[in-house]
């Protein structure tokens, strides 16, 4: 909500045009022949039968694939691919011509179906790349471990003929799960690929790249990184949230309207379209899509429709025309931009897809107009060659793709990474955890000193602990609070580090929801803080592909209830890239999530345990300005994917517990440590989140009336976590509850309990005790002591189930039957 | 009907003081019962009226069973009856069940009809026992017959320990966490409980236990209470002019703990025969003597050889070679010979493993090694493990004892006692006598594993062998 931007009835109400005019969007409308491109002189008769060769590569690969899946073998020679295939074969001028346009420093990201545009990119990154350069990326790759093998596939001196063997073979090794693979076999088919040939992910999950790749755009326009970035998506995906999302947060009006100087101007991503009329057995024309193409889409987007257009994708010129003129509209900073390159697949789904749904004449049809064999028949008819020469680039293909293929399978040569033996080594790649100051040499862009920032003044005016000198508690507004704590540590960074962005659903002149970011407006230009579209799945999608193109960034979710808005992203995505790439990419971002209360079931609930499920991800939960300033800092200086949960219930609250208050200067808090709050002999108390400080109320009960002290443990991080600290308090105290707010009934709150339980057997006196919040609902505001851990829930809990007080009076049925009684009626 | 103490399972009443229809306030007393060994009254904890008396005198009642309602005249009470159970869950639907889970811990919810709940025995902060056992218990009778009966309570794992360290039986220990559990508080407590000033010296003495409460006056321990079971921790406190206390090390406690188990886990005892010593004395003179001169590299003790020799018999008696299991035997066929070594910081047993592939200088330099590893303290731990040797040489001469009776190395089968050469009278034959040197060797043998025959023959061989060791150096 700028207030540049004003919202004027006059023009609002009473518009001058009464229609709004949609753009026409070409479709099919190249038609040189390659004479006349000859002589208009934009291909040699080499790039030609380059064009030529590198669809003839595709071809043979996707052959090789189905022939191994569908009899178990290649020429002859057996070999069983138990993984998954989605073969392109028919898409090669498609790919080819998508490649043919772009630089190394372009982007391409992928689909489960995108073997051709790996292939296409590499071999064009292959023929543009300096020698000197191509041979470096080779030899420094794996420590040449892939290179080593794919010198075995050729003897000569040629180095982009050597690069071919490498791309064929660390592309056949990947998929086939091998070690010298391009992700060491742990992207396989779907997640194969090669940044240095700026092939960037392809991804499982249909449209997943539709986010992603605007991320990484944003990065190469904030960075100012050279190249645009291609979404490779199929027609299917554009029924997709994410590629929706991403289209709309791409298409924001305010990289013109409000992003200043060097950054005024659209983001340069193009979607691009295979679009070979299935998806999955349904087919989008006609069946289950109302877009009769693809291109149609353009239009809903942005007012010049993205540049939409349709091409043809079985002739590769009419696709390299298109994508120089998208490519020259993107640099000249008009993106987003979208094409439909229109092709067939020839495969099912997948191999073990019948193709039932289409007919025999339908697929005949499709191969008599054949990609490479018209391509072919055009370059006799120019006379750029004779059929024996094609034959003759073919038989090379097809001998340089068996010399690969028997290398890729070769147990010895390509073997797969032991995790019997070695059964740490995939745990190990979970996560990068490094420590870096700055991910990027630029100085930040910033609009003034820190310490001339009006928020930055008005905290040196606070007290950093809640108590004053005489030991009263600070007024509201005096008081340094976890608000402070987390702008302390973002601002700082933002300071340090010119790479760090931050947006989300309200995150500049507001300040954020919950008023966290005020003062950013004034430090930060648009380009590095500024307000995303309503579109979760974009928020988190962009982060992830700004994030593997090497940059810093915050995300945030605005209640922790809209998480199931971007599952993917958070789930599928953000936790699995460090690994799938084989530790290439790192994933540099820190989620915001707001944790809420007081507004009901769709936006109080605590989904932190959510998180936890997920391996990849690291988990954090601070509930006092001390532990969040800390965290953030250690969150922002790493190299991992965090969920940062704040509690809205908690915005305010001042410093109680670290000693001398929030320190001024800059310090880390090591995520997966928990810290003991209050220290106690008779029982342990651990808690997630704001839950602490009603679990400190229940302490003082129990201190009063019972004689008990309860040693509280503020877990602060749930993955990783420590649990030396909780299992020496338990060793001590013999008892132990273990109370969150969210939802008892397959949280991370039992995880804790039963890891303890193993952990701490002999040493307990009861069984852990969990205290979760009831398995309804969240209530309104007025209802909630009944469905959130009170601290009466806690002493009930303690004289039910671990120690009879004397004389208590429970308010809250916390026995084992009612735990029996609500399971069997699933509540 | 109050539990009294874990072991009891029922009472018998031996008469109702109050009968239906009787007004009764709260210490009024409702009922005497006894148990096998004391008697007892029964108050009533609240105020109003009899409605219900289920049971007649004399009538043995199951502890935790309802005997008498309490109300107001005109309630019911039928459902309180001990069989009521079977028949609620006939007649009331589930909605009971959940009602009684909702109104039950607000423990005044059945204030309109209160039961009489069991009493349970004093805690440690003279807590009544929980409340809502019976309750628990009937919700879910109610609800669908998951829990036809109390649970069993047990004990926690860390009051199982606790009592372990205080020599406290858990047994003998009313529990009074959440559904008469033991928990630690309740061992502590029992570990306190008063005891005579037998009971305390016997304690002191060590190896005795004592039950959470006694026989005598308000649960005094007496001496005859006290039963053995581990080795109990005297009191550490209270070092005096005297004596000073020192805590043991834990080497010192391992050692403990093996010897005692050792002796408290089998049935051991001792054979001693005596084995001619000339030829060993000779032989260990050429083996001094090719060690001085550097025709071996080992400097070859008379334990050595006996230790060759006991090699040499335990390959003739698999049995003796073995470990004892209860029930079943370990028989090696190898012998990984352990041999008690004395350091400073205590015994210890390391092992030779197969010590039958060693010829004599190998053995004697194998056997040197483990012991100078134990007094560096640089053993590799598993060979001081009693489950790495498959028997055991204990060797005492060289301190001049004679005979002994060492203490197996559980569990292991045997270990064999080494004393020192002392000259013994020998009928030489055709009426001369000579003062032979004789070796003392004490056979320790579990007879669990091995008949007296068996190991008698064992020992014979071990002093054949001695006697006819045949080693050229």
């Amino acid at each position: 909500m700028p207030k540049a931007l004003y919202i004027d009835p006059e023009v609002t109400l009473r518009p001058q045009e009464h229609e709004l005019k949609l753009p026409t969007i070409p479709v099919m409308k190249y038609n040189k022949t390659i004479k006349a491109e000859l002589k208009d002189g934009r291909f040699t008769k080499e790039d030609l039968l380059r064009i030529y060769r590198d669809m003839s590569y595709i071809r043979e690969f996707e052959t090789m694939l189905n022939l191994v899946k569908t009899t178990g073998g290649y020429n002859g020679v057996p070999y069983n691919n138990p993984g998954p295939a989605h073969l392109s074969a028919g898409q090669e001028a498609a790919s080819v011509g998508m490649a043919y346009a772009l630089d190394t420093d372009d982007f391409i990201f992928g689909s489960h179906r995108s073997h051709g545009e790996i292939l296409a990119k590499g071999l064009r990154s292959i023929q543009i790349l300096p020698e000197k350069e191509l041979k470096k990326v080779m030899e420094e790759f794996w420590d040449g471990a892939t290179l080593n093998v794919a010198k075995k596939a050729y003897k000569g001196k040629d180095t982009k003929e050597l690069g071919i063997r490498f791309l064929l073979y660390g592309a056949m090794a990947e998929i086939f799960a091998r070690t010298t693979g391009f992700n060491k076999g742990l992207g396989g088919s779907m997640h194969t690929f090669f940044t240095p040939f700026g092939i960037y992910p392809n991804n499982a999950i249909v449209g997943g790249s539709g986010s992603i790749a605007v991320g990484a755009a944003l990065y190469k326009k904030v960075n100012r990184k050279k190249g645009i970035v291609v979404a490779n998506l199929g027609d299917g995906a554009m029924a997709r949230g994410p590629v929706l999302e991403g289209m709309t947060f791409a298409s924001m009006d305010q990289f013109n309207t409000l992003w200043e100087g060097d950054m005024k101007g659209g983001l340069p991503v193009l979607f691009n379209v295979m679009d070979n009329q299935y998806a999955m057995g349904g087919q989008t024309k006609g069946e289950t899509m109302g877009y009769t193409f693809p291109a149609r889409l353009g239009a809903g987007f942005k007012a010049d429709a993205m540049a939409a257009e349709r091409v043809d994708g079985y002739n590769p010129l009419a696709v390299i025309d298109a994508f120089y003129r998208k490519k020259a509209y993107l640099l000249e900073k008009k993106g987003p931009a979208l094409l439909d390159v229109v092709t067939y697949r020839y495969s099912g789904h997948s191999p073990s897809d019948q193709s039932s749904y289409r007919t025999k004449e339908e697929i005949e049809a499709w191969e008599k107009e054949d990609c490479i064999v018209a391509f072919g028949k055009k370059l006799i008819k120019a006379g750029v060659a004779d059929q024996a020469a094609l034959d003759a680039i073919r038989a090379e293909v097809n001998a340089n793709i068996f010399e690969c293929y028997k290398l890729a399978i070769d147990e010895e040569l390509s073997p797969r990474m032991d995790l019997v033996k070695q059964d740490e080594l995939l745990g190990e790649m979970m996560f990068s955890n490094q420590s870096i100051d700055s991910l990027s040499d630029a100085k930040p862009d910033v609009l003034m000193p820190l310490e001339d920032n009006p928020r930055v003044k008005q905290i040196k005016g606070k007290e950093r602990f809640w108590l004053d000198k005489d030991g009263k508690p600070v007024s509201s507004m005096k008081s340094y609070n976890f608000r402070d704590g987390v702008f302390e540590a973002i601002v700082d960074r933002f300071y340090k580090d010119a790479s760090l962005i931050a947006y989300g659903e309200e995150n500049r002149e507001w300040g954020g929801a919950f008023a966290v970011y005020r003062g950013l407006t004034e430090a930060l230009p648009y380009h590095r803080l500024f307000n995303s579209p309503i579109a979760e799945a974009a928020i988190i999608g962009t982060a992830i592909g700004y994030a593997m193109c090497g940059g810093r960034v915050i995300p945030e979710i605005m209640y922790c209830d809209f998480l199931g808005c971007c599952g993917d992203e958070i789930f599928n995505q953000l936790p699995k890239w460090q690994a799938m790439s084989g530790n290439i990419l790192k994933m540099p971002v820190v989620v915001r999530v707001s944790v809420g209360s007081k507004y009901g079931a769709q936006h109080s609930q605590d989904w932190t345990s959510l998180c936890t499920h997920i391996p990849g991800l690291k988990v954090c939960f601070p509930v006092t300005p001390y532990d969040a300033k800390g965290l953030m800092n250690a969150a922002l200086q790493g190299t991992d994917p965090v969920i940062f949960f704040e509690s809205q219930r908690l915005y305010g609250i001042g410093e109680k517990f670290h000693e001398g208050g929030v320190p001024e200067g800059y310090y880390e808090i090591p995520i997966g440590e928990p810290d003991i709050k209050r220290a106690g002999k008779d029982i342990t108390i651990l808690t997630i989140g704001a839950t602490l400080y009603r679990a400190l109320e229940a302490a003082d009960t129990l201190k009063e009336k019972y004689g008990m002290e309860a040693e509280v443990i503020d877990a602060r991080s749930l993955v990783p976590f420590n649990y030396d600290k909780v299992i020496e308090s338990v060793k001590k105290t013999g008892r132990i509850i273990i109370a969150g707010d969210a939802c008892a009934r397959g949280s991370y709150l039992n995880d804790l309990a039963a890891n303890i339980s193993e952990m701490a057997f002999d040493y307990l006196d009861a069984a852990p005790v969990v205290l979760g919040s009831r398995n309804w609902i969240t209530p309104c505001h007025e209802l909630e002591e009944a469905f959130f851990p009170q601290p009466s829930w806690f002493l009930d809990a303690i004289n039910e189930k671990i120690v009879p007080l004397k004389d208590y009076v429970p308010t809250s049925n916390q026995t084992v039957a009612q735990m029996r009684l609500h399971a069997r009626k699933g509540i | 009907m109050p539990k009294q103490g874990q072991s009891v399972e029922s009472c018998i009443v031996t008469e109702f003081k109050k009968k239906v229809g009787d007004k009764v306030a709260v210490g009024d007393i409702l009922f005497s019962y006894e148990t096998d060994k004391a008697s007892f009254d029964e108050e009533s904890k609240v105020e109003g009226t009899v409605l219900a008396c289920f049971f007649n005198d004399n009538d043995e009642i199951p502890c935790l069973t309802n005997v008498m309602v309490i109300g107001e005249p005109g309630e019911s009470f039928a459902e309180f009856a001990p069989d009521a159970g079977a028949a609620a869950r006939e007649t009331a639907p589930s909605e009971v069940s959940s009602q009684a889970g909702i109104s039950r811990p607000a423990g005044a919810g059945l204030r309109d009809s209160e039961v009489v709940e069991p009493e349970r025995p004093q805690g440690v902060w003279g807590r009544p026992s929980p409340q809502f056992e019976g309750g628990v218990e009937r919700s879910e009778t109610v609800a669908g017959g998951i829990v036809p009966q109390a649970a069993p309570a047990g004990i926690s794992p860390r009051a199982k320990h606790l009592a372990a360290e205080k020599g406290v039986d858990p047994n003998q220990i009313a529990g009074s966490g959440p559904g008469g559990r033991v928990i630690e508080r309740d061992v502590i407590a029992a570990a306190a409980s008063p005891r005579s000033g037998l009971a305390k010296a016997m304690m002191a003495q060590g190896g005795l236990q004592a039950p959470a409460s006694g026989t005598g006056l308000a649960g005094m321990v007496k001496g005859g209470d006290l039963k053995t079971w581990k080795p109990s921790h005297t009191d550490i406190a209270g070092e005096g002019s005297e004596f000073t206390v020192e805590k043991m090390s834990n080497m010192r406690k391992l050692i403990a703990k093996s010897m005692y188990n050792s002796l408290q886990n089998s049935a051991q005892l001792t054979h001693m025969l005596g084995a001619d010593a000339r030829k060993i004395q000779a032989l260990r003179k050429k083996a001094k003597k090719a060690f001085e001169e550097g025709k071996i590299d080992a400097n070859v003790t008379i334990n050595d050889f006996v230790c060759y020799a006991v090699i040499r018999a335990l390959q003739k008696f698999p049995k003796v070679n073995s470990h004892c299991l209860g029930d079943a035997m370990r028989l090696f066929n190898t012998v990984n010979l352990g041999c008690a070594v004395d350091t400073e910081r205590g015994l210890m047993v390391p092992c030779v493993k197969h010590a039958e592939d060693l010829n004599i200088t190998g053995l004697s330099k194998a056997l040197k090694q483990v012991a100078d590893d134990c007094r560096k303290g640089s053993i590799n731990p598993d060979l001081l493990s009693a489950e790495a040797a498959s028997f055991t040489v204990s060797n005492l001469g060289g301190f001049g004892v004679e005979w002994f009776t060492p203490v197996i190395n559980l569990p292991q089968s045997a270990i064999l006692g080494v004393g020192t050469i002392v000259a013994r009278p020998k009928d030489l034959g055709g009426g001369v006598y000579a003062f032979v040197p004789y070796l003392g060797l004490s056979l320790t043998y579990d007879h669990r594993a091995l008949d007296g025959g068996e190991a008698t023959r064992f020992l014979k061989q071990v002093a054949t062998e001695i006697e006819n060791l045949d080693i050229q150096f």
